[in-house]
């Protein structure tokens, strides 16, 4: 048994407690996959000094202000940006992004498949609710087909866009996908994450329940969680049965892995060559 | 022909049915799905009609995926009515697993029935309800011992483990038969010709050593603790000492219902000011459920021992 086993672990001593109860709404699944963030950070244990968390605009990126850490609360879409430069400046520092949907896919997509494309050793974490909560309930990159939001009344007629796909193509060394409602799970695939020398990109499948889910009659938030699993397909059933799942199930588990050259050291090492040359040049 | 071996104390049963002139023998086999409980009475039933008797069989089955109560009523004479056999008046009992057995003993005949059983224990699912560490499974605790103060001609056999031993654990019905075979008084060839057709040719020659093994066992059971006489492991689980007790943090539920739906107790439900509560402190097993699945951090659990990795 480790020392770090779950029944030491008390959320409530890395959350900033003065500012509780959060605003997030009754029902959210953002609060469960912070709660295995925490965790995850726990049982690598990394102290909260040396974690820094940046967050973008929504839902999502609220959730960064309630932890008691090293935060930084940026521009919509942009948190990825703000920090690649953290990271290269600060190569001691854990660097987590929480992010959303919206902020991750559509107003910082450029952002995403570059930071995948440099693969500086940071956590990507996307809680994918489906929808823009905060500003409204508009239509992200990720709302299913024929759901209703304030902007498509007549339901979603786009495309969906896998995160995970995505973020492989570009070149992310670990992705990874996770419902909240299998929290140990969601821990198990941080801890992965986090330990990871790379860039990581972790989905979460949150639930909005008053935004997305009224609107959609998908249920109350219990129902919502708990229809997460019948929605997944995940990878350690392997192949075993040919066509089990319904072909538009998302698949969990850790989806991809390879071992790339990370950026902040080959960038460093670099520089270092290049000043060398100089300097003799110089001489 | 070969009669019955209890054909005379069959004859003397008060409830035997009007116009029946030989009372049937009857014969209950019971298991779990998939043990081949209807293996065994087809093939007494085969056989009673090789010679030339009335036989009747009804049965529950299709268990066999969900691993269920299968049992099947095999009645047989020179004239049969019903196919049920009524509670008390089986006069052999064959039980393919030690619970089952003792669940249907009250249809065996108290004073002349035989009672033959496997001491393999299945336990189900249901029997596990009590989630709580240290909680009794509710499978029975009867030992072969207790039950043969009541029954001394009970025939417990580990016939699971012999089939294993023989190579195949699938043939234990097959030993149970050899075993049922002295009590119905048909020659032993003629068993061993049914079930010959009766299980897959490349089993044949396992089959037939586990009917000898079984016949062997029944006509000269060992003395001193044998391995096919094992009584069954007890079903209790160690007992661990804990005691959990839940911090809700009343400020910071905002009432969402999670946890209330999703305790596998249930002792949990949202009070007049929708702030979760604990109703049964006493039913909490500590699983964490609700601690983990929480959004508003409003639930911490303390446990006295930690958790097992």
């Amino acid at each position: 048994m480790q020392g770090t086993e779950h029944s030491d672990f008390d959320i409530r001593d890395y959350l900033r407690t003065d500012l509780f109860p959060h605003f997030m709404c009754p029902g959210c699944g953002h609060g469960i996959a912070l709660r295995a963030l925490l965790w995850a950070l726990h049982e690598l244990d990394i102290s909260m000094n040396n974690l820094a968390l940046v967050s973008g605009i929504g839902c999502s990126g609220r959730t960064a202000a309630y932890v008691d850490t090293n935060t930084m609360h940026v521009t919509h879409g942009r948190p990825l940006a703000f920090a690649t430069g953290l990271k290269l400046a600060r190569p001691d520092l854990e660097v987590v992004v929480i992010t959303g949907d919206g902020d991750c896919l559509a107003i910082g997509g450029n952002h995403l498949i570059h930071a995948c494309r440099r693969n500086l050793d940071m956590t990507c974490v996307m809680l994918n609710n489906e929808v823009y909560g905060m500003t409204g309930g508009q239509v992200s990159p990720t709302t299913s087909n024929d759901r209703f939001t304030t902007t498509t009344p007549l339901g979603n007629h786009e495309p969906v866009f896998d995160a995970c796909e995505l973020a492989t193509a570009a070149g992310a060394s670990l992705v990874g996908r996770e419902i909240t409602l299998q929290t140990p799970s969601l821990k198990d695939l941080f801890k992965t994450a986090l330990s990871h020398r790379g860039f990581s990109f972790v989905e979460v499948i949150s639930d909005c329940t008053e935004i997305y889910g009224r609107k959609n009659d998908l249920g109350n938030s219990t129902e919502m969680i708990l229809k997460q699993k019948s929605g997944i397909r995940p990878e350690s059933y392997g192949n075993a049965v040919e066509h089990p799942f319904r072909p538009g199930d998302w698949k969990t588990g850790i989806l991809t892995r390879v071992e790339r050259p990370e950026y902040g050291d080959s960038y460093r090492q670099h520089i270092a060559t290049k000043q060398r040359a100089v300097k003799t040049v110089t001489k | 022909m070969n009669s019955p071996l209890q054909s005379t104390v069959v004859a003397e049963r008060r409830h035997s049915a009007p116009g029946e002139s030989t009372a049937a023998t009857n014969v209950l086999v019971v298991g779990v799905g998939g043990q081949g409980v209807i293996m065994i009475s087809k093939v007494i039933a085969l056989l009673c009609q090789q010679h030339r008797l009335q036989v009747k069989q009804s049965e529950v089955h299709g268990m066999a995926k969900r691993g269920g109560v299968v049992f099947s009523h095999v009645r047989f004479g020179e004239q049969v009515y019903s196919p049920t056999i009524p509670a008390g008046e089986a006069d052999v009992v064959l039980a393919l697993e030690w619970a089952e057995g003792l669940r249907w003993l009250k249809y065996l005949n108290p004073e002349t029935g035989t009672f033959i059983v496997d001491t393999q224990q299945i336990v189900p699912p249901f029997a596990c309800r009590n989630r709580k560490p240290g909680g009794l499974p509710g499978y029975d605790q009867l030992t072969v011992d207790q039950i043969r103060t009541r029954l001394p001609g009970i025939l417990a056999l580990d016939a699971s483990g012999a089939a294993t031993e023989l190579g195949n654990p699938k043939a234990a019905n097959t030993v149970l038969l050899g075993a049922l075979s002295t009590a119905l008084e048909f020659p032993a060839e003629g068993w061993q010709e049914l079930i010959a057709g009766a299980v897959p040719a490349r089993t044949v020659e396992i089959n037939r050593q586990a009917f000898n093994m079984g016949r062997e066992w029944a006509l000269h059971p060992p003395t001193e603790a044998p391995r096919l006489d094992k009584s069954p492991p007890p079903a209790s689980v160690q007992t661990l000492e804990r005691s959990v007790h839940l911090e809700i943090t009343d400020a910071w539920c905002k009432g969402c219902d999670i946890c209330v739906k999703t305790c596998p107790e249930r002792c949990l439900v949202l009070n007049a000011h929708q702030v979760v509560e604990i109703t049964d402190p006493g039913a909490c097993t500590g699983c964490r459920m609700c601690e983990w699945l929480c959004p508003d951090f409003a639930i911490r659990l303390h446990s006295s021992i930690p958790e097992p990795e």
